[in-house]
């Protein structure tokens, strides 16, 4: 069984399409890339497979459990399913490591020194052990988003969703946190990520899917993909970025 | 004119005069705090979308905010006993009445701070599998509240000069307890200048207050 199943979905916002017929999966241990152009639907996709928003036909499944079912307890499922967003969206009113174990506490209903203990083993290891006590105002843009991905590992995530981790940050902190998003696919984290991020696509991943007007326009292995796309606008699409 | 006054009243009426700007003081506490805790679940009724529950808090916040609060106070005050047949007291009476009031202006508050936290956090606080009431309890309301404190707080100081409006029903407020003491003594002019410092000297200190705490918000974030 996949990790993440989708099969057929399409979703409508009023009379626009914005997915049309998406139909892939990943496999435990995998790391598959989404990539396209803005506006393609990979983060509507993406935000589909743990709920955040809704779609109308077609099904997901994330280890088994059907997402779009009415009867499934989202809450439930979603603790389990870690998820970076290109924003960050770290509490600002609760310092970092609050950030970091209020949902262990309050979902998981670990033990509050249980909870720190984690935090900050976790925060030690994206490096940013010193800024436990600080407001994620007061972080740069990179280390916050190393923070919004300790959070989510916090809640032992089964798999990890990452939303364009990387767009909102300078070029020079795109670095510390592709680093760290290295590290976990290295060990062997299965994750969805949507991306510009070539470079990282070329190391990390094992598939890519290229989206395009809310169709999956490819899906292949990374070295397919790289060397040989086979639509006209996957390879378009790979000129621009990869020009500059 | 102002040679005439007659300043020396005020210092037999202190007593008097205190139990007063207590129950003012007080009367403004509860409709604060229970203004605000219905007045937040009333915002987060409206936003919810529930269909009916939605907007029976429409209607009844829209209600509030369109009649004059004098009239609420009498009316509520003279149907109250007509509906449960025996008279609650002014004070009670008023304590009720304008935590009910305040509700309506307190939600609309609110519901502008909910609003103005993005729709990124609700979906991080889901994202951690927080339900409904949780992300609201966490993440949304503490920070619209923070946000909120500043408008919150003016707020208040209108409703606290809004509770001399209790003179309608002779509940023995501030300006209730200085229009009493003015006619002991024959010397009402001392006395409603008397109780208008206290309010101004309340107000000021209050809006000093807020305004230094909205530097200090500014500053945190």
């Amino acid at each position: 069984m996949a990790m993440i199943e989708i099969q057929g979905v399409n979703k409508w916002y009023g009379g626009f399409q914005v997915l049309t017929d998406c139909t892939s999966k990943v496999e435990k241990g995998e790391v598959v890339v989404v990539c396209g152009p803005s506006g393609s639907g990979k983060s509507t996709l993406i935000k589909c497979v743990n709920g955040l928003e809704p779609f109308q036909d077609g099904s997901i499944r994330v280890n088994g459990v059907s997402v779009g079912d009415p009867k499934t307890n989202l809450p439930k499922l979603r603790a389990h399913v870690g998820m970076v967003f290109q924003h960050f969206e770290l509490f600002p009113h609760m310092t970092v490591v609050e950030n970091l174990t209020v949902g262990q506490v309050k979902v998981l209903n670990r033990k509050k020194d249980e909870a720190a203990q984690k935090a900050a083993a976790l925060l030690d290891r994206v490096g940013l052990s010193d800024f436990a006590q600080k407001h994620p105002g007061q972080l740069s843009g990179g280390q916050q988003q190393r923070v919004a991905i300790a959070r989510a590992l916090a809640m032992d995530p089964i798999c990890m969703l990452f939303d364009e981790p990387t767009s909102a940050l300078d070029p020079e902190m795109i670095g510390e946190v592709l680093a760290v998003m290295q590290d976990l696919a290295k060990e062997g984290m299965t994750m969805m990520v949507v991306t510009h991020e070539m470079g990282f696509a070329r190391n990390v991943a094992h598939r890519v899917i290229f989206m395009d007007h809310g169709l999956i326009v490819e899906d292949t292995t990374k070295e397919e993909f790289f060397g040989t796309p086979r639509s006209e606008r996957a390879q378009l699409f790979l000129s621009r970025i990869l020009s500059h | 004119m102002f040679g005439q006054l007659d300043l020396s009243v005020i210092k037999p009426s202190l007593g008097f005069i205190w139990t007063g700007l207590l129950f003012s003081a007080n009367l403004t506490l509860i409709a604060m705090s229970g203004g605000i805790v219905i007045g937040t679940l009333l915002a987060m009724a409206r936003l919810a979308g529930l269909g009916p529950l939605s907007r029976i808090a429409s209607a009844y916040v829209n209600l509030m905010r369109s009649i004059p609060l004098v009239m609420v106070i009498l009316w509520f005050f003279l149907v109250i006993p007509l509906v449960t047949g025996k008279p609650i007291g002014a004070e009670r009476s008023a304590i009720i009445t304008f935590t009910a009031f305040e509700a309506a202006y307190y939600s609309e508050i609110m519901r502008a701070g909910i609003q103005s936290v993005s729709r990124g956090q609700v979906s991080a606080a889901q994202a951690l599998g927080m339900t409904y009431w949780q992300s609201m309890a966490l993440v949304v309301l503490p920070q619209a509240f923070r946000n909120m404190l500043p408008i919150l707080l003016t707020q208040t100081i209108i409703l606290f000069q809004d509770t001399s409006l209790v003179y309608a029903i002779g509940a023995k407020d501030l300006l209730k307890a200085a229009e009493i003491a003015g006619k002991n003594y024959n010397r009402p002019i001392e006395m409603y200048l008397f109780a208008a410092v206290i309010y101004f000297v309340l107000c000021i200190a209050l809006s000093t207050l807020v305004k230094r705490l909205q530097k200090k918000i500014a500053v945190v974030r």
